[in-house]
C-alpha cells in the first residue's frame, strides 16, 4: 500500500534541467511568436488596437522593431526588467507589473494558506470516520462545489454580497484617496479582499479536501498507523503526528501541477472583482490590445509560476522522510 | 468473477446526474441550431428589454435575443471542450503508449517534454497565441490539447509499464506479435477505463479554459459563447438584468462543468478501483 505513494524521484540535477528547459521554451516562444507575424509588427498590432500614432511615433516604433536584437540580447533585457513600454497605460511596463503584484501575492497566497488548512483538516477528520454521515454528506459536498468554476462563485457572490447586500465593496484594493491609519488601513484592504478571497478559496479547498480524504484513507490501512495505536497514542497524535503526516505530501506533489491550471481562476476573478492584481492589469491590457504588456505579463507571470514549482519541490523533499534520509 | 460495469456505473448517482446532464446538453449541442427561436446575431429587437412571451429571457444590451444567444453559447462551449479532450486524449494514450511499449531513448525524450509542459501554465500560452494571431477557436481547442496530454500519457506509460510485463502481454510476444500487434490488441484495450477518466478531466479543464478567454475578451466578439455573456451581462451589473441575463449563462456554465466532473470522479472511483484489483497494482 505504501509503495503506490511512494512515487520515483528525479533527481535534483533532473529537475533543474527541467524547469531551465521549460523557462527557455516559455521566453523563447514570447520572443519568436511576435516575429511570426505576417507583414509588419507595427501595422499589424498598433492598426487593431485603439491608439492612434502619429507619423514620428510609428517611425520611431518601426525603428524599435525591426533592430533584431537576437535572442541573447532578449535574455539579458528580460533580466534587467527592460520589459518595454506600454503605450495604453503610457508607464514603463516593469513598474506596471511591480505595482500589481503585490496584490496577486496577497490574494493567491492567502487564498492557498486557507484552502490548504480548511481542507487539510476536513479531508484527515473526514477519513477518519469512514462511511459515517458526516463523511459521506462533506464527500458529497465537495463534489458539488469543486463542480462550481471560479466565474460562477465570483459573479454570483458579486451580486449578493456586494450589489444586493452591499456589504463589501464592488471593486479594487483598497478605498481610494481615503487618509487612513494603519489599523483602518488594514481593515479596509481586508474588507476588499474578502469577497475575491472567498471565491477563490471555495474554487481551491474541494480539490484539497478530496486529495487529503483519499490519501488518508490509504495511510489509515497502513501498518504503522495500527502500531501507533497500538502503542496506545492518544487519538490527535495519531491522526496527525502518525497518519497525516503521510497524507500530506501527494497534497503538497500536486499542489505543483494545479497551480499551473489555478492560474486561470485567478485571472478570472481579480478581473470580476477589479481587483487591482496582474489579473487585472493583463485584462485591461487585452482590452486596448496592448500586445507588450501582454507579452511581459505572460511570461513573467509562468516563469515564476515555475519558479513556485521548482521551490515546492524541494519542500517535498525536505518533508519527505523517505527522501530526505535517501540522499 | 465478472461484474458488470455498467450496473454497477448507473448505481452511482454521481455516474446518474452527470450522464443525464451530458445527454441534455449533447441534445442541446445537436439541436440548438432549429430550436433557436431567432438568429442570434439579429440586432433587430429593442435593447436590453425583460423577459416577454417574445423573448422568454428579454434581449442584451445589442437587441439581440438572449435565449438564442445561450443555446448556441452552450455549443460552442461544449464542442470546443469535447474537440480538446479527445484531442488531448489521443495525444497522451499514443505518446504514453509509446513511452511505456519503447521505454530507453524514445521514454526518455517523450517524458522529458512532458515534464517541460506539466511545468508550463496552458492559459498563458493560449492567451499570448490568442492575443497576437487571433487563430479559430479550433486552432486554440487544437494548441490547448497539444498542452494537455502529458497527465494523461503519464497515467498511461505507468499502466503500460506493468502490463507489458504481465502473462499474456509476454504470451502474445512469445508467438511473434509484433509491437504494433500487441499495442493494438493487447495493450489499448485493456486500459480503456483510463480514456474515460483521463477524457473528463481534460474536457473540464478545457470548458474552463474556453469560458475563460471568452471571458477575457480574447475570442471574436461575434462568436456566442458563455464566458462572453458573462463578461458582457456583468458590464449592466447595476441595471436590474442579473437575474435573466448574468445568472443563465453561469448556471449553463456550472452546470456543464459539473456534468463533466461528476462523470470524471464516479468513473474514477468505480472504475479506478476495478482496474486496481483486475491489474492487481
Amino acid at each position: 500500500m505504501i509503495s503506490n505513494l511512494r512515487r520515483s524521484v528525479p533527481s535534483r540535477l533532473g529537475l533543474v534541467i527541467t524547469f531551465g528547459l521549460a523557462a527557455l521554451a516559455m521566453i523563447y516562444l514570447s520572443y519568436s511568436l511576435p516575429r511570426l507575424l505576417p507583414g509588419d509588427f507595427v501595422t499589424t498590432m498598433y492598426s487593431s488596437s485603439n491608439v492612434t500614432l502619429t507619423a514620428e511615433q510609428e517611425a520611431a516604433l518601426r525603428a524599435y522593431y525591426t533592430e533584431e536584437p537576437g535572442f541573447g540580447h532578449y535574455l539579458v533585457k528580460l533580466f534587467r526588467l527592460d520589459w518595454g513600454f506600454s503605450y495604453a497605460f503610457l508607464t514603463p511596463i516593469s513598474t506596471l507589473f511591480f505595482s500589481a503584484l503585490p496584490w496577486t501575492l496577497l490574494l493567491l497566497g492567502t487564498a492557498n494558506v486557507i484552502s490548504m488548512i480548511i481542507g487539510f483538516v476536513s479531508g484527515v477528520e473526514a477519513a477518519w470516520r469512514p462511511n459515517s454521515r458526516l463523511e459521506k454528506g462533506m464527500v458529497g459536498g465537495m463534489t458539488i462545489i469543486e463542480g462550481i468554476p471560479e466565474i460562477s462563485t465570483g459573479v454570483i457572490l458579486l451580486v449578493v454580497f456586494a450589489l444586493k447586500l452591499q456589504w463589501f465593496p464592488a471593486a479594487g484594493g483598497e478605498t481610494a484617496y481615503a487618509e487612513l491609519s494603519l489599523y483602518a488601513w488594514f481593515a479596509d484592504v481586508g474588507h476588499h479582499l474578502a469577497l475575491p478571497l472567498a471565491t477563490l478559496v471555495l474554487a481551491y479547498f474541494p480539490g484539497n479536501f478530496l486529495l487529503t480524504r483519499n490519501s488518508m484513507m490509504m495511510v489509515i490501512k497502513a501498518p504503522f498507523v495500527t502500531t501507533a495505536r497500538a502503542k496506545g497514542l492518544c487519538a490527535r497524535r495519531v491522526r496527525y503526528g502518525h497518519a497525516a503526516r503521510n497524507a500530506l505530501l501527494p497534497l503538497v506533489t500536486r499542489f505543483g501541477l494545479r497551480l499551473a491550471f489555478m492560474v486561470t481562476g485567478a485571472l478570472v476573478v481579480e478581473t470580476i472583482f477589479s481587483y487591482p492584481g496582474l489579473g487585472t492589469v493583463l485584462f485591461n491590457a487585452i482590452q486596448v490590445r496592448d500586445v507588450p504588456v501582454i507579452q511581459a505579463i505572460v511570461l513573467v507571470s509562468s516563469l515564476m509560476v515555475l519558479m513556485i514549482i521548482l521551490g515546492l519541490e524541494v519542500v517535498y523533499r525536505m518533508i519527505d522522510p523517505r527522501i530526505a534520509n535517501a540522499h | 468473477m465478472h461484474i458488470d460495469i455498467r450496473q454497477t456505473l448507473f448505481r452511482n448517482p454521481w455516474f446518474v446526474i452527470g450522464f443525464t446532464l451530458a445527454l441534455l446538453f449533447t441534445a442541446m449541442t445537436l439541436l440548438g441550431p432549429p430550436l433557436a427561436p431567432f438568429d442570434p446575431w439579429d440586432i433587430s429587437f429593442t435593447p436590453i428589454s425583460p423577459p416577454s412571451a417574445r423573448h422568454f429571457l428579454g434581449t442584451n444590451d445589442g437587441g439581440q435575443d438572449i435565449f438564442s444567444e445561450l443555446l448556441f453559447a452552450v455549443r460552442n462551449t461544449f464542442a470546443f471542450g469535447l474537440l480538446s479532450g479527445l484531442v488531448a486524449l489521443g495525444l497522451g494514450v499514443m505518446i504514453g503508449l509509446a513511452a511505456g511499449w519503447f521505454r530507453g531513448f524514445v521514454d526518455m525524450i517523450l517524458m522529458r517534454i512532458a515534464d517541460v509542459l506539466l511545468a508550463i501554465p496552458a492559459i498563458m500560452i493560449l492567451i499570448l497565441t490568442a492575443a497576437l494571431f487571433r487563430p479559430s477557436p479550433w486552432l486554440l481547442a487544437l494548441i490547448l490539447s497539444g498542452l494537455m496530454w502529458p497527465s494523461i500519457s503519464k497515467a498511461i506509460r505507468a499502466q503500460t509499464l506493468t502490463l507489458r510485463e504481465s502473462l499474456h502481454v509476454r504470451a502474445a510476444a512469445q508467438i511473434g506479435g509484433g509491437n504494433w500487434y500487441i499495442i493494438r490488441r493487447h495493450l489499448m484495450p485493456e486500459m480503456f477505463p483510463l480514456y474515460l477518466v483521463g477524457f473528463a478531466a481534460k474536457a473540464r479543464i478545457a470548458m474552463f479554459m474556453e469560458a475563460a478567454l471568452a471571458f477575457l475578451g480574447l475570442f471574436d466578439p461575434s462568436r456566442k459563447s458563455l464566458g462572453m455573456m458573462i463578461g458582457y451581462a456583468l458590464k449592466y451589473y447595476y441595471m436590474d438584468i442579473w437575474w435573466n441575463w448574468l445568472l443563465p449563462p453561469i448556471v449553463c456554465l456550472s452546470l456543464l462543468i459539473m456534468t463533466v466532473t461528476f462523470l470524471a470522479i464516479s468513473l474514477e472511483r468505480v472504475l479506478d478501483s476495478r482496474l486496481k484489483d483486475a491489474l492487481g497494482a
